[in-house]
């Protein structure tokens, strides 16, 4: 699934390391969710969604 | 070089390995011959680890990708969590099992003798509660990786074994029985190292 995490990341001005600290998650689930090899559980999505303050439909992109 | 520099540790690691070459191979040596090939074992071991961990900290392509392949899968919490568990357990496994090879030359006690036999067992136990508190309290996508890695890793070996023991039954090979049971865990433990690097690249 194609997501806008990398747009947000660079926009709040963090690493991936950064980000995945503040996730508490590792760097490499937060490459594989930008790059789009990995779609997040539901509650790491909502702490996405809660951490850049964006809903999280706008972040995810569903492709039908 | 600080006290606790990575580097230095290495070295030591090297020159303990180079103390049980002396201890191993020395003429002089104090330990009786029966602790030798063990000891040597320990050599060997020790020495190609801290090779290992010396080239891939000096030499730059390699210390990059060591870096990466470690901070990437966890957080540094965790790592020094598992390390500080580990560790220590393998640890007390090479003691246990030195002692164990040793005495079980001394002791005639059945009883004794099976508890000597054992004495590796509990360090074991230990190290692998570090490695499923690590995966337990990894995230999801780190224990999604672990689990197909593991599942591959046990699938490969039971593979390997079923068709060991039939070559067994068919006489066409004649492995020890201990050995053979000895090293299932070894044996996972590297097809798991194998099959986790396989599933990781799936996620890069």
């Amino acid at each position: 699934m194609d997501s806008r995490i990398r747009e947000l990341r660079e926009r709040f001005g963090w690493s991936q390391g950064e980000l995945a600290e503040r996730l508490e998650v590792s760097r490499q689930t937060v490459n594989a969710i930008e790059t789009g090899k990995y779609d997040p559980s539901l509650p790491l999505a909502f702490r996405l969604a809660r951490l850049f303050g964006e809903p999280i439909e706008s972040i995810f992109i569903d492709q039908p | 070089m600080t006290p606790r520099s990575p580097t230095r540790r290495i070295l030591l690691v090297l020159l303990l390995a180079a103390a049980c070459g002396w201890l191993a191979a020395a003429p002089g040596s104090p330990l009786p011959d029966d602790l030798r090939g063990f000891v040597a074992g320990i050599l060997t071991g020790m020495g190609i680890g801290g090779l290992v961990l010396l080239l891939v900290r000096t030499v730059p392509g390699l210390r990059n990708w060591a870096e990466q392949a470690g901070c990437d899968n966890s957080t540094s919490t965790l790592r020094r969590r598992y390390l500080r568990e580990f560790l220590p357990a393998m640890g007390g496994y090479v003691v246990a099992l030195g002692a164990s090879i040793w005495l079980l030359h001394v002791v005639e006690t059945p009883v004794l003798r099976v508890l000597l036999a054992l004495l590796p067992v509990p360090p074991v136990a230990l190290a692998v509660r570090a490695i499923v508190r690590y995966i337990r309290d990894s995230d999801e996508l780190q224990r999604r990786i672990e689990l197909e890695a593991v599942s591959a890793a046990t699938a490969l070996v039971s593979l390997l074994y079923f068709a060991g023991g039939l070559l067994q039954m068919a006489e066409v090979i004649d492995i020890p029985a201990g050995p053979a049971m000895f090293w299932v865990f070894p044996m996972i433990c590297l097809v798991y190292a194998a099959t986790k690097a396989f599933v990781s690249r799936r996620y890069r």
